[in-house]
């Protein structure tokens, strides 16, 4: 009971904040909201049992990402874009006509029913209750998922990472005067 | 499964007496236990963060020849209750100019960030709020939001001093949260667990058992993880973002009253907890030396042992604070990034190889024989 009413709490702030995220005007209060948005999130990961995924979701967008939006917006001005334009009539005409709108509110719709009739098998089955497995913990078993089973997974990723940080590099180092 | 506080207790005969008080509702029982010790421990730790501005100023007044509070209650020692009482009487001014919504908000994400990270720290055996099994990431993780509300406290205020601390603030926790983590995972490779029970368990009361002393990589990374939680706690010498000699008082500067007094309160938490987490990582946290049990009258002891080690790390911290000059801006990051950083992912391989080349033993085992 207890468990279900933290779910319930991480999934109303998850949508209050998603919402509040699109609705207000301004572009750092957005950011904020997002926090919200991913601690929700991190909420409901831990409450359906993955713990480790939660504490990640936390590591890396709350320390890392959004901290990183704040500051992009804060540099960028953040203060400049409190009045965008919110109805569809007053963006710019280079965001698109009314036929590229109805395009893609069709694909938005197809796209949703797919996903509805992928998602209906899943409904209806009701789920094994416990997975058997014969690790102590979350931690240990994607340890070994990670480095048994997916190590090629793993070590592209890895390399993709590297590159990320070289790249910082290369972008960061000051240039040579001549 | 978890073990908490509450399956601590359930292994006694008193548990199955309260069940039956409260009707065999469980969970309605194991709530109300989490509540009473969350109360306890915050209040603890409240106190402790306020003790810690008392230390702070005599502690300092010790160092500079002078004699420090003394006037409320024996030695001073009720100065922080009156400081308290008249943060909570000022007017609280909120600049005309400010962005309000993040201005009431900023104080209360860096309190909440310290308080979460109460829910892992072990006091004693089984008295730990909950020992998740990926309690130290846990911890590292949700302490980032510390960093949140530091910037969002100096870019709401709307003033230049503010903000600069405020960013200072920002990239300095960020920056040194990299050598920070890569130490304690250095550590998680020596216990083989991230949870502090699993880590604390692994180690022993005395000296040539703690994980500081278990190989030479260890010993470094223990430096390595102080360094680093100085700069992410903002303590001198790293205390940039509110250098009072040149940004006023950083990302605090335009609040008054009690928001001053979180942000403060947030502060001194955090160097306690960050000692706290030194202690259960490297120095053998609550073990007695020679008995390893978890009895209940035992755990007197065991708390005893985990707050001197960890409050005499706190004094190390002050003392260092009153010590050393401040860095520059340079100067921290190259701290950072050329020297912390390069040492801490050495220290990672270092003890991977160790596990590996001496089967896991520590080198009072390997040069004394079995302990």
């Amino acid at each position: 009971m207890f468990l279900q009413f933290l779910f319930i709490s991480s999934a109303i702030l998850t949508l209050a904040c998603t919402v509040a995220v699109l609705v207000t005007k301004n572009l750092m209060h957005s950011c904020v909201f997002l926090l919200g948005t991913l601690v929700g999130m991190a909420g409901l990961y831990a409450t359906l049992g993955a713990d480790f995924v939660a504490v990640t979701q936390i590591m890396v967008y709350m320390g890392g990402v959004v901290i990183l939006m704040l500051f992009a917006v804060m540099l960028t001005g953040g203060k400049d874009f409190v009045s965008r334009a919110q109805n569809l009539l007053g963006l710019p005409a280079s965001m698109g006509n009314k036929w590229t709108y109805s395009m893609g509110i069709f694909v938005g719709v197809v796209f949703i029913l797919t996903n509805v009739k992928l998602l209906s098998s899943i409904i209806k089955t009701t789920p094994t209750k416990t997975i058997g497995n014969d690790f102590p913990s979350t931690v240990t078993q994607l340890g070994h998922l990670l480095v048994k089973d997916h190590v090629l997974a793993f070590e592209i990723s890895s390399v993709l990472l590297l590159g990320a940080l070289v790249g910082a590099a290369i972008i960061a180092r000051p240039r040579k005067q001549n | 499964m978890n073990q908490t506080v509450v399956s601590y207790l359930a292994q006694y005969e008193f548990f199955d007496f309260l069940v039956a008080i409260f009707k065999n509702n469980q969970s309605l029982l194991s709530f109300l236990i989490y509540l009473i010790f969350a109360l306890l421990i915050v209040g603890m730790c409240a106190t402790i963060g306020g003790l810690g501005t008392y230390a702070e100023r005599k502690i300092s007044a010790d160092i500079q020849a002078r004699i420090g509070p003394n006037r409320v209650g024996p030695y001073g020692l009720l100065q922080f209750l009156a400081d308290g009482v008249k943060m909570i009487i000022k007017e609280d001014i909120m600049p005309a100019t400010a962005d309000k919504m993040l201005f009431y908000l900023a104080p209360l994400l860096c309190l909440t960030g310290v308080f979460a990270t109460l829910a892992v720290l072990p006091f004693a055996g089984g008295f730990i709020m909950t020992d998740l099994n990926v309690g130290i990431f846990y911890l590292v993780a949700i302490s980032s939001l510390v960093g949140v509300g530091v910037f969002l406290g100096g870019y709401a205020s709307n003033s230049k001093w503010s903000m600069l601390g405020g960013m200072r603030g920002a990239s300095q926790i960020i920056s040194y949260e990299i050598p920070v983590t890569i130490s304690i995972l250095a550590i998680t490779l020596l216990a083989g667990g991230m949870g502090f029970g699993t880590i604390v368990s692994n180690q022993g009361g005395l000296p040539h058992q703690w994980f500081m002393f278990h190989n030479p990589f260890a010993f470094l990374a223990t430096f390595v993880y102080f360094v680093g939680a100085l700069a992410e706690t903002n303590r001198a010498p790293f205390d940039l973002p509110e250098a009072e000699s040149e940004l006023v008082s950083g990302y605090h500067t335009e609040y008054t009253g009690m928001r001053f007094g979180f942000f403060a309160l947030a502060e001194y938490i955090e160097v306690f907890v960050v000692c706290g987490v030194a202690t259960a990582l490297f120095l053998g946290g609550y073990n007695i030396p020679g008995l390893d049990i978890d009895i209940l009258p035992l755990q007197a002891i065991q708390f005893t042992i985990f707050m001197t080690k960890t409050l005499l790390l706190y004094y190390v911290v002050i003392w260092i604070r009153w010590t050393f000059p401040r860095l520059r801006v340079d100067q921290l990051m190259s701290i950072c990034w050329k020297y912390l950083t390069p040492i801490a992912i050495f220290n990672l391989v270092g003890c991977a190889i160790w596990m590996v080349a001496f089967n896991g033993k520590s080198i009072a085992e390997l040069v004394f024989g079995s302990h």
